[in-house]
């Protein structure tokens, strides 16, 4: 059984068809890739299953459950976590806090016991902060506990949203370009993290990724998109030969049969496939 | 604001938490006079019934800092909340002209704050959907309508004469009234800090930064937004109820037109001023309203002394509403922490941290007008 199947996944805003028809499949384990130019679909695809926007047509299950309805903090709750493409995390919070605030869903007490403040509240507090205090070690975060995100560099807050990702104890992980704002080593390291992360915690992973090494590095599958519509999938070599992903990337002309597709004119696009 | 400073924790040694166990005594010591202040001063007769009304200020304060400093959104019908749980308490013990009856003194309580608390429910049910300037908007509708409505129906105001409600005999000074009131703010203290340090309060303050992040994480942002306005209702309410024994009996007049939205104002200023989510900043800044509010002895006396009687007896309506006015001033432009920033380093002392006037993670209050935390 798939961890997370998309099937026929459509989103319009006005007349804009974002996704067109996504049919998409993680299995258990996986570490699976979902690539495209900029404008491709891939964000809004992430923001159709983790519930911030209701699909126009289709469903997505999750571990065999229909669950295309369900509002954002109820998949937070079965399991799924995401990250943002620009640092999803609470400002003002310390980054303990924000662990702590990561793990809402396994406080295993309910609204008005934290308010009562009974001493199996304190207890479970406790037990949620020295988890928090794992997951900075674990990543190599100790020495920022106390401080605020503000102070924290890009690549750290990167590393930081990773840790509050896992702070929930996800099932099913949906990374958006974790690699962002890294270099070429951290990059490298990263991948070495997600590897060892599923091995050591069985995190099943679906991640936006256009740093290429890295994808072909820590992917066992990889769907393309381009202009909401699935352009190729495979494992990651033979996508990244793929004639129509390396036309939609790179611009030029696709081979004959293939050449329905548009190109897109877009050098960032251009400039991290080839980075 | 970010002085690069490793934990506490991580550098204090053996020798040094044995000296931080010996500063638990300085701190004792140093905080003895302050106990001693807010207990023995208000037992000077002319100062107790001032004193009480600064508890219902500090409770009402309490109440803005779950909405406005945790939840990040605004109310300036905040008025409505006291005032209903006041008329609330009142209408159920109306005591005539004997004293109350001590259980359903506490019943009464009780059930100011859930009425309190239900109405607030109710206009978080529209909040849900709107924000910033027409939040403020709606609530400042909500807040005068509701009581120029509610309040003035003559079976809830007792015939425009006034619902009586005379304090139970075991509190019946104003000393032991105010000693009521202190253990009541101790309550709403206790709550503020159990919403605080859990899920509850990280639930709001994330929603207030991010509603897309604080969804990822697994927050019901409509429930919780739900929360923080019943919370900060039934505080609201618990405030009016001390407040309806405070002045013996529920008049309307203390919460409509002009007086109400005066009120209402003042909330919203003494949360600003005393700097947002920061608890400490806020009751300070609580205690220093009431004591210039228009029936402070206090301002009466240093008018007195400085010969200005007169002017201020005519003016003194105004005049809360002008120091009100450059404080916030002053707040907005030149500390944006508010006077919990100022008091910040003290209150750090007094929690077991090293004094420090450099705050080493920047400071609640400061992070919290940077978060944009104020749809307003």
């Amino acid at each position: 059984m798939s961890v997370l199947e998309v099937r026929d996944l459509t989103i319009r805003f006005g007349g804009l068809t974002a996704i067109d028809g996504l049919n998409l499949k993680v299995d258990e384990w996986e570490i699976v890739g979902l690539m495209g130019p900029n404008g491709a679909g891939k964000t809004t695809a992430f923001n159709c299953i983790t519930g911030f926007y209701k699909p126009s047509h289709g469903q997505v299950f999750y571990k065999g459950d229909d669950v295309t309805k369900l509002p954002p903090h109820r998949k937070a709750a079965l399991g799924i976590g995401r990250t943002f493409q620009n640092v999803g995390m609470v400002k003002s919070e310390t980054v303990l806090e924000n662990l702590l605030t990561a793990q809402h869903t396994k406080t295993g007490y309910g609204a008005l016991q934290g308010i009562a403040g009974s001493g199996a509240v304190r207890a479970r507090e406790k037990e949620l902060a020295s988890r928090a205090e794992a997951i900075l070690e674990l990543l190599g975060l100790g020495e920022f506990r106390d401080r605020r995100l503000g102070a924290l560099s890009y690549g750290t807050l990167k590393l930081l949203e990773l840790g509050c990702a896992l702070a929930s104890d996800p099932d099913l992980l949906l990374l958006d370009e974790p690699s962002s704002g890294m270099g070429p080593e951290e990059s490298h390291q990263l991948g070495d993290r997600l590897l060892a992360l599923r091995k050591e915690l069985g995190v099943t992973m679906l991640l936006i990724e256009h740093h290429v090494p890295l994808v072909t590095a820590v992917c066992d599958y990889v769907y393309v998109l381009n202009f909401g519509k699935l352009l190729a999938e495979g494992d990651p070599d033979h996508v990244r030969n793929h004639p129509e992903v390396v036309a939609a990337y790179l611009g030029g002309e696709a081979p004959e049969e293939l050449a329905e597709t548009e190109v897109p004119d877009d050098q960032q696009a251009l400039a991290e496939a080839t980075s | 604001m970010s002085v690069s400073t490793p934990p506490v924790a991580a550098t204090l040694g053996l020798r040094d938490q044995a000296r931080s166990q010996r500063r638990v005594g300085v701190r004792v010591v140093a905080a003895l006079p302050l106990v001693a202040l807010v207990l023995l001063l208000p037992a000077h007769n002319g100062y107790a019934s001032i004193s009480a009304y600064a508890a219902i200020f500090v409770m009402v304060g309490l109440s803005m800092n779950v909405l406005t400093g945790y939840t990040g959104q605004i109310s300036l019908g905040h008025q409505a909340f006291v005032g209903l749980g006041a008329l609330t308490t009142a209408n159920l013990i109306n005591t005539g002209t004997t004293a109350a009856d001590p259980f359903m003194f506490a019943v009464g309580m009780v059930m100011s704050a859930a009425a309190s608390g239900a109405a607030a429910l109710l206009l978080g049910a529209v909040a849900l959907r709107i924000r910033g300037l027409y939040l403020a908007l709606v609530t400042l509708v909500f807040g005068s309508v509701f009581a120029d409505a509610i309040f003035t129906l003559p079976s809830l105001n007792g015939e425009d004469a006034g619902v009586k409600a005379y304090r139970p005999t075991f509190i019946s000074s104003d000393y032991r009234f105010y000693l009521f009131a202190l253990a009541m703010v101790a309550v709403c203290f206790y709550v503020d800090i159990c919403v605080r340090r859990t899920k509850i309060g990280r639930g709001l303050v994330a929603l207030r930064d991010n509603e897309l992040v604080a969804s990822a994480f697994g927050v019901n942002v409509l429930g919780y937004k739900l929360l923080g306005f019943t919370i900060s209702g039934a505080i609201a309410g618990l405030a009016g109820g001390v407040f309806a024994f405070w002045t013996q009996q529920f008049s309307d007049k203390d919460f409509t037109a002009a007086a109400g939205f005066n009120m209402a104002l003042t909330f919203v200023v003494m949360v600003v001023v005393g700097g947002l989510a920061n608890r400490v900043g806020v009751m300070a800044a609580a205690v220093f309203f009431a004591l210039v509010s228009p029936i402070s002895p206090l301002m009466a006396a240093i008018a007195q002394h400085t010969g200005w009687l007169n002017f201020y007896t005519d003016h003194k309506f105004y005049i809360s509403n002008l120091i009100g006015a450059v404080l916030l001033l002053q707040t907005v432009i030149l500390n944006p922490g508010g006077l919990g920033q100022v008091l910040r380093p003290f209150a750090r002392w007094f929690a077991g941290h090293p004094f420090s006037l450099h705050d080493p993670d920047g400071g609640s209050g400061v992070g919290a007008m940077e978060g944009s935390s104020v749809r307003a």
